[in-house]
This record gives C-alpha cells, structure tokens and sequence, in this order.
C-alpha cells in the first residue's frame, strides 16, 4: 500500500502529563482517515503533532517516508503541502474572504494578480461562497466561516488536508453538506484527508477508516472501517463510542444493523 | 513538460482548445488566459471543444480555466464538448458552476461611494453619540440604584479591579509624575534665576503639579493602562458571547461589569492624582536642590505657602472626575465592541484616545469653571 503519512511510535504529553503512548498507524494516499475519541483523548494534540505544531519527542512521524522533523527544518513544506481547516475556521479577521484564500497564492507562487483572483474566485465557488469575496469573516455565518476556511485550506492544491472537528457546530443540514463537499473535494482533487471527529453521521458518511484513541489506556485500541469497527470489533469502548456514546449501553445487533443502514437516524 | 493550451479555429465559429503537459498553480502555464479572451472577443461562436492529449497533471489550474472556456461559451451561448479531460477535473468544473452562495446575506457590501461613506461615518458619529448618552443614562441609573441599596455589587471582584487601578499603577505614576516636576523645576529655574527668583520655582511646581499636571499626566497613563484594559477586556467578552450569557442569565451588564469599574477608578484616581502631585513636588525639589543654593526645608516651606485646600481640592475633583470618564469611556468602547479579535484592537484604540482627547476637554472646561467662580 502507498502510505502518506507514517507514525511510528508517537508519544504524546503536555510537560510531564501523557496524553497517548505508543500510538502507530499508517494513512494510505487518497483516503479519508478519522481520528475518534472521547473528549479529551488527544484527537487535537495528535492532530498537532502531525502538522509539526508540537515536536515528537518519542517517536516519528513520516510524509511519504520523509522524517517530519527534516521537513519542518525545510520550513514552507507544511505551508505548501499541507491544508488545515480550523474548528472555527480560523479566518483571518482583518481580511476579506478572497484576501483569506489569495495569501497562501501570494506568498507561495508567482501567479500574476488576475491569475491569483481566478483561482481565488474558484476555491469559493467550489464552496459555495460566489459573490461573498469581499465580505469579512465577521459578515457572516458560522457555516460559511468553516466553508471559507476550506477554501483557503485548499488554496494552493494541498496534498493533505487535515480537518479539526469539521461538522462541530453546524447543523445537520449544513454538516451533511460539508461532508459532501469533502468527498467530492476528495474524489475531485486526489487529496489525502485526516479529520478528527466524533460526530457519529460525519464518521460513517466520510470515513475510509478511524482510529479510536482510548483515554483510559491511552492508546489506539482500534483502526478499521468505521461500519467494521462498529459490526465486528471486540473493544466494548469502540463499539459502545461508536454506537451511541460511552455512557449509554452498546446496541443490540438489531439496533446495530439499523445504524449500518442508515447512520444519519441516529445522529 | 508545462501545462500549455493551443487554441485553433477550425471555422469562424469552431474553435478546439488542446490542453497538454503538466498543469501545475505554482507554474506558469502557457498564456491559458488568452484562449478564454480570444474565444470571448468573437462576435458568436457556435461550438467550442476542449480536447485533453498527453495531458500529464492537473490540479485547480486546469480547473480554473475550464471554469473560464464554460462562462466564455455560456455568454455566447455556443456549444460545449469535452474531450478526455478527468472526470475529476470535470466533476470540480461543475460542482464551482452549480454552486450557490445558499447562506443568508447577513449585511450590505460596503460602499465607495465617497458620498455615502461620508453619510455613513455621519451617521456612525451620531449613533455613537446616542450609545453614549444611552450609556451614561444606564450607569446614572445603575449608580442610583446602587445607592438606594437595590444593586450590589461582588466584593471580592472590586476590590481585585481595586488593587489593578490603584497599587499596581503606583510605580508608573510615580515614575512619570516625578520627572513631569523634576522638568518643571529644570525650565523653570533657567528663567527664574535670571530674576534671582529661583525661590519660587516651588510655588510653580507646588501648584501646577496639585491642580494641573497631576491630574492630566495621571489622566493620559490611567487612560493608555486602564481604559485600554477596560475596552479590551469587555470586548474579549462580549466576542466570547460572555456578556450575553451575563444578559440571558439575568445580569445587568453595566451592574456587572461596569460599576466596579467606575467606582474603583472613581476612588483611586484622586489618590493617585495626589500621590502624583507629591511626587511631581518631590521631583522638583530634587531639580532645585541640585541646580540652586536653596535648602529642603526653604523648598518645602515655599510649597506649603504657595499651595492652598483649595488647589488639593481642585486636583481630588478633578482626579475623580477623569476617573469616572475613563472608566466609563473603557467600558462602553468594550461594551461596544464587534465581533472579531480586530475589533477588539480597535475598541481598544478608540478607548484610549477618546478617554485622552475627553480629559483633556474636561480640564479646558475646569479651568474656565474654576476661573469662573474664583477658585
């Protein structure tokens, strides 16, 4: 298989506090790859970890077999590589929606100005935001601040895209649109997608594959397809996270087979 | 090999369009911009064909200019035809033509009409004008109430905003006010010793910094330190949606937030006026000393002569004043305040100029008040 992105090992800690230990996974070129949890497991601070926000102490993180550390030391590789969109966008506040998405073009390659607007207008009609280019992240809504912040998150074609939390927030109607959105930017683009997550409709409907982060034994207890994890896997904590939450009692194998076919039911 | 696009006309109104190579955004590819202004200049075209051969990458470059080819061809209603280019390509061309801006419109765009910004900045002034008096209304009330026992306020919050306006402020009002008097002293003894009057170098000293100097120097810093903190503060939390959680629960905002503040700075900033005062003193005696023959004890029965109750009671008026027009100017700038982290950074701004331009306003109108009534 042709891995992306490669870790080895990681540990994960705050100071003297670990967060996770141990934890290893390959992401394949072109899948959408989740990272689920329960609060607090250390989705984000992975999340961290791979965009080179936290150094790995304990071990490695590779981007197609290059030691991270190299390429963060070779710095515009995470700026050119790398899209990331931000649980709130993350927009910046003094720009306009097109000023957002035209910097990374600016500062990453030599595109004329009209050809930098073309491809300004594009990346926000790709996400429904034609006609908004020159309205501030305060003009608008909080669906549309995360549907900008994809647009910038793709400005300059990334590889990878990495999503923190992307449905949080929005409601259903809107959040089943920008898991649509991310599909066809997937399917359209080729881009390799890591999404930490733990809406349950957004985990069926765009994963490729999870990984359940478990916060009692802090590590990755599981890595699967998210419907295989949820029919076939051992770990009451998979299965009970999966079903409902961990609070209530995992389903029954009929309950089970009804959020197989339609996962949105359970939302 | 480059992303290129080789445009022929194969009749008048035919054109084929050939993209080949490697389409890459951080490249240049080759002029694909005047396929599209060719095919846009002709009058009508009645077909157009785009034909992928040897076409090697492609990313939102490839993208972008097929976007281009269908508004040119969807303006000259002409035909369109596509001819091996990815379906990924093609699914992206689509999904940016069918897209919709589905959001609610949530406010204008802004206009550059140079006539209607100037109505609208009118505007913005005399909206600003009636928050305020709203504003002031709103605390006068809240003070009343106060006073009549029916708010109260949370102890231990004032008395920490307490110790923020007034301990922590000591050593820069201290720093500030004595070399205010110590550069009194300096100009001041240049010009009275060629009159052999350097004598009352105190008596300038003494009164300028009671009545004038400490006041306004402990007005300008309070303002840059503690009406910024104020505006900043309470714009963080009207961003993080504090103040309407504070509202929604059943809190009065300025009950909550803004009387301590009024009443810590209303208390401090006359001690503080007068702990500038005796500093600024002290800072001339220290100029006189050094630059003139006079003694401490000469310097200090000079001050005590020249400075009467009715110029400390000038400087605790005025002190509590310019209190209260900081604290209030820093609340309503925060209370004010948009949505965004800018917006902080701009209430802050307009908290510490307005707060300086209003003390200084103030003390004009002290002085032809006081000059007025023979104080």
């Amino acid at each position: 298989m042709d891995s992306k992105i490669s870790v080895k090992n990681l540990d994960m800690a705050y100071g003297g506090y670990v967060v996770m230990e141990g934890i290893s996974f390959d992401v394949q070129r072109g899948e959408v790859f989740l990272i689920i949890g329960r609060s607090g497991c250390g989705k984000s601070t992975l999340l961290k970890y791979l965009l080179g926000l936290k150094h790995a102490g304990n071990g490695k993180i590779f981007y197609d077999g290059v030691d991270a550390n190299e390429l963060i030391n070779g710095d515009d590789f995470y700026g050119r590589k790398i899209g990331v969109l931000y649980q709130g966008g993350a927009l910046w506040s003094s720009m306009t929606l097109a000023e957002n998405v035209a910097l990374p073009l600016e500062t990453y390659t030599d595109l004329s100005s009209r050809e930098i607007k073309e491809l300004v207008d594009l990346k926000l009609a790709l996400v429904g935001l034609k006609n908004f280019e020159d309205f501030y992240p305060a003009q608008i809504s909080g669906g549309m601040k995360k549907r900008a912040g994809l647009a910038r998150a793709m400005a300059l074609d990334p590889e990878i895209l990495f999503f923190d939390e992307p449905s949080a927030g929005l409601d259903p109607v809107s959040a089943r649109r920008l898991d649509d959105l991310i599909l066809e930017l997937k399917d359209g683009l080729g881009i390799t997608i890591i999404a930490v997550t733990h809406e349950l409709a957004s985990i069926f409907a765009i994963g490729t594959r999870a990984m359940y982060l478990d916060v009692e034994t802090k590590t990755a207890t599981a890595i699967g397809a998210p419907k295989e994890l949820l029919a076939s896997s051992r770990d009451k904590n998979v299965v009970a996270f999966l079903s409902r939450g961990t609070k209530t009692p995992a389903l029954t194998s009929e309950e089970r087979r009804m959020l197989l076919n339609n996962p949105t039911e359970f939302d | 090999m480059v992303g290129t696009a080789e445009l022929k006309f194969e009749a008048e109104d035919a054109a084929e369009i050939t993209v080949s190579g490697a389409w890459n955004l951080r490249e240049r590819n080759r002029s694909p911009t005047d396929c599209v202004a060719k095919i846009s200049s002709k009058k009508s075209m009645a077909s157009v064909k785009v034909r992928a051969v040897n076409l090697e990458a492609w990313d939102s470059s490839l993208v972008s200019f097929l976007v281009g080819i269908v508004e040119v061809c969807k303006a000259q209603n002409s035909s369109l035809d596509f001819d091996g280019i990815p379906a990924g390509a093609l699914k992206l061309v689509d999904l940016a033509e069918t897209s919709k801006a589905a959001d609610v419109q949530i406010s204008e765009k802004r206009s550059k009409n140079p006539l209607a910004l100037l109505i609208g900045y009118l505007v913005a002034a005399f909206a600003n004008s009636k928050n305020f008096i709203e504003f002031l209304g709103e605390t006068c009330s809240a003070v009343a109430a106060f006073f009549k026992r029916r708010v109260r306020i949370r102890a231990q919050e004032f008395l920490v905003i307490l110790q923020d306006v007034g301990v922590r402020a000591l050593p820069i009002v201290a720093l500030i006010s004595f070399l205010v008097g110590l550069i009194i002293a300096f100009i001041s003894i240049l010009e009275l010793a060629q009159f052999g009057a350097s004598i009352y170098v105190a008596d300038l000293v003494g009164i300028s910094m009671m009545r004038e100097m400490g006041c306004i120097m402990t007005g300008v810093i309070m303002s840059g330190r503690t009406g910024a903190a104020f505006a900043a503060t309470i714009g963080t939390m009207v961003v993080n949606d504090e103040v309407d959680a504070l509202q929604t629960t059943g809190f009065s905002s300025v009950n909550f937030l803004i009387l301590p503040r009024i009443f810590a700075l209303a208390l401090m900033m006359p001690l503080l006026c007068m702990f500038s005062a005796f500093i600024g003193i002290f800072g001339g005696l220290c100029a006189a000393v050094i630059r003139t023959d006079l003694s401490i004890t000469q310097y200090c029965m000079q001050t005590a002569n020249a400075v009467f109750v009715n110029d400390f009671l000038v400087g605790i008026a005025k002190g509590t004043f310019f209190g209260m027009l900081i604290a209030i100017i820093g609340c309503l700038k925060g209370l004010k305040c948009g949505r965004s982290a800018e917006d902080v950074g701009l209430a802050t701004t307009a908290a510490v100029v307005t707060s300086i331009t209003a003390i200084i306003v103030a003390d004009a109108a002290f002085a032809v008040i006081f000059a007025s009534i023979g104080v």
